[in-house]
């Protein structure tokens, strides 16, 4: 008998040993996705759960996600401490996150992770206050953020040519940000520290093809929606025009060479012209592929 | 057969053993739970259908609808069930996917520090000082498309310091035969690039875009028409920030408009000690470094950019510093790895040219302070052989926390996977 309850307690502290460890698991370990909106903004700054610049915040969107509101406006530096601040609640310690981003929000990502995704970071407790920042957990740092991976729909890190030619009917210092000279010069679009950028890219654009090479989601030409390298803008096509050089899926160079920028593989590319820039507030557009890909992978 | 003391004493041990037997029921109830809200996303509202009308490589695509999944689960070995399970071995293997191109990725491109990379990485900063060549369809002063002309723009670069200069022309190219078109510049100036709504506290100045062949203009009668921007001498000397060149011109007697944005810094935030002492090179780590001298006068985060060449001249590396530098003489360290030497088998000397940077501003605009530009070589390197450097790749604890994460990432993958496999079909 004594034997018996001997074992009884062995089973009861492996039971509350596992225990722990489940509840360290749930407690301290998650995941997040992170949403990161392009021009216009609309949510509340540092209001993780106001995801009304993209659709109903009850739609699947991977998983814990998390609206990165900044305003949509400004220029990318003046805005980016809301973005770090994000990553430092989420993405530090023992925390990971899934990145997605529209628009702009590739510009923006993508400047945060070559300027400072090497410096040193708190790690934070995700448990922001109205700012949307977070208080220190141990006080201890670490470098960078915890990144899986980043989902990019229709990205304008190489910038738009309506930005080239002032077409906006209203004028934000973004605009200036998203002149294509400006926005391939403002960071190494090459450094992702390691991390992939699936980049997808629509093609359902009428309205200003006299403006946007190549295809165009009627905001972003492939250029930028697929991340091709290079100083200024070129003209990317569907395969199905024989005129004007293929964007690659993938991470290969384009049709005629040009190499897509490091760790950005095209992953969606838009044959069927079936999908435009705008998420009309509903998760629309080429956020509707990417909203897609979050709720299935982002775990 | 066991005696009715054991079976006495077996019923003592139920009595005990009920409420941990409960305990480990909850516990495995809890975590297949977990298993479960892991394995079953939150519901979509609507399902991409559609993205298969796109092309999307492997690992790219959603996974099958999962809207069978609940009702298989209830009958395993129903049609329903064996959907079900099909369907989230599909997600799964997917999720695989991911998960080994991430890690892959991660793996590959940490083999060297974030500082040190091979040049093949980097194609658009080979050449910091190569012109920046544009082509857009040419609108009309209205802002209408001027249909058939395209507007053919160059601007020497977009961030400036000091007493530097940037040049720019314009020509206009006919989209049926591509031939240049003959075009008149009415006029021209360059602007502060104030805040949408904020006045400009500067005044604009006129700039001539000629096609003589003289001073800004490479040919003449080229109808390429250049002008050059010095904004150190032209207006702009007490300027930290932007500057818009605007065109005005005629083609075809239609009218038309262009602009170029460039971003000026009047006083660097610190200065490079150019002389002999300002430059030094060892090995270190099984590494080669560079350090050169800055006098920083305001402290921050700097980042600076230097290429390295091999002994032919060819491309080789890019090399990085980004960190946060105190005021007072400082060394900035230009690392080439020694790992990259070894794989890379670059001839030696190696040459470090055409060295940039800035002081980064967070929070502000403009983000940041430009150092004086460093064109040319350099510096260059001692002669080493190649067994002086390190064959081992990166190590950091970052890399580490992120080859386990990523590594624990495919495992779950995989053992979901095998889990997961549906039962042979009929």
């Amino acid at each position: 008998m004594r034997s018996g309850i001997r074992s009884l307690l062995k089973s009861f502290a492996v039971i509350a040993a596992l225990a722990a460890a489940g509840g360290t698991l749930t407690s301290f370990a998650t995941n997040y996705s992170l949403w990161v909106n392009g021009r216009t903004g609309g949510g509340q700054l540092g209001n993780y759960a106001d995801f009304s610049y993209w659709g109903p915040s009850g739609t699947s969107a991977g998983v814990n996600k998390k609206s990165v509101n900044w305003d949509g406006k400004s220029h990318i530096a003046d805005q980016n401490y809301l973005v770090r601040n994000a990553l430092d609640c989420y993405c530090t310690g023992s925390n990971w996150c899934y990145i997605a981003v529209h628009s702009a929000g590739d510009l923006m990502i993508g400047y945060t992770l070559d300027m400072y995704g090497g410096s040193s970071r708190y790690k934070k407790t995700p448990s922001p206050d109205a700012s949307g920042s977070c208080s220190n957990s141990d006080g201890t740092t670490q470098t960078g953020w915890n990144i899986k991976w980043v989902d990019v729909a229709a990205g304008a890190g190489g910038g738009s040519e309506l930005a080239n030619v002032g077409a906006w009917a209203t004028s934000y210092a973004l605009d200036q940000d998203l002149k294509t000279a400006t926005a391939r010069a403002l960071y190494n679009h090459n450094d992702t520290r390691g991390k992939i950028f699936y980049m997808y890219a629509g093609a359902k654009g009428t309205l200003y093809s006299g403006i946007l090479p190549g295809q165009d989601d009627e905001a972003v030409a492939y250029h930028s929606s697929g991340g091709v390298s290079g100083s200024g803008g070129g003209s990317y096509c569907n395969p199905s025009d024989w005129f004007c050089n293929d964007l690659t899926l993938g991470t290969a160079a384009t049709e005629g060479g040009t190499a897509k920028w490091s760790n950005h593989t095209v992953a969606f590319r838009d044959d069927a012209e079936a999908y435009n820039h705008y998420t009309n507030g509903n998760w629309q557009g080429v956020v509707s592929l990417v909203r897609s890909d979050m709720a299935a992978n982002a775990q | 057969m066991p005696s009715r003391g054991r079976a006495a004493q077996r019923g003592h041990w139920a009595w005990w053993a009920a409420p941990f037997g409960l305990a480990l029921a909850w516990l495995l109830w809890s975590w297949s739970g977990e298993l479960r809200a892991a394995v079953t996303p939150e519901r979509s509202a609507s399902r991409p259908g559609a993205a298969a009308a796109g092309a999307s490589p492997v690992g790219a695509t959603a996974p099958p609808a999962s809207s069978s999944r609940d009702a298989g689960a209830s009958a395993p070995f129903s049609d329903a069930g064996w959907q079900a399970r099909a369907e989230r071995q599909a997600m799964w293997q997917q999720r695989l996917v991911r998960a080994r191109q991430a890690l892959d990725a991660y793996a590959v491109s940490t083999r060297y520090p974030p500082g040190s990379r091979p040049v093949s990485e980097h194609p658009d900063h080979v050449h910091p000082d190569q012109p920046i060549q544009e082509s857009i369809g040419l609108r009309g002063a209205d802002g209408k498309p001027l249909p058939g002309l395209k507007l053919v723009t160059m601007q020497e670069r977009v961030f400036l310091q000091g007493n530097e200069r940037v040049r720019f022309t314009v020509a206009v190219r006919s989209d049926d035969d591509g031939a240049l078109q003959p075009l008149r510049i009415q006029r021209a100036s360059a602007s502060e690039l104030p805040r949408p709504g904020q006045p400009m506290n500067l005044a604009p100045v006129a700039l001539d875009f000629t096609d003589d062949g003289a001073g800004a203009d490479a040919v003449a009668a080229d109808r390429v028409y250049s002008s050059v921007l010095q904004p150190a001498t032209q207006g702009f000397a007490t300027l930290a920030g932007g500057i818009r060149v605007q065109v005005w011109l005629e083609v075809r007697s239609q009218p038309g408009t262009t602009f170029f944005d460039i971003y000026y810094t009047p006083k660097p935030p610190a200065t490079w000690v150019a002389s002999a002492s300002g430059i030094r090179e060892s090995v270190d780590g099984g590494s080669l470094d560079f350090f050169l001298k800055l006098n920083v006068d305001e402290a921050g985060r700097y980042v600076v950019n230097g290429r390295i060449d091999d002994a032919q001249g060819k491309p080789f590396a890019l090399v990085t510093f980004n960190d946060e530098l105190p005021a007072g003489e400082q060394e900035v360290r230009l690392s080439v790895f020694g790992k990259l030497l070894r794989d890379g088998k670059p001839a030696f000397p190696l040459t470090l040219h055409d060295v940039d940077g800035f002081l980064l501003r967070p929070d502000v605009f403009p983000d940041r302070s430009l150092l004086a530009r460093r064109s040319g070589m350099v510096t260059t390197s001692r002669i080493y052989p190649l067994s002086a450097f390190a064959d081992a790749e990166w190590t950091s604890e970052e890399r580490t926390r992120y080859l386990t994460e990523l590594g624990k990432d495919v495992s779950i993958a995989q053992n979901a996977l095998s889990g997961a496999a549906p039962p042979k079909g009929p």
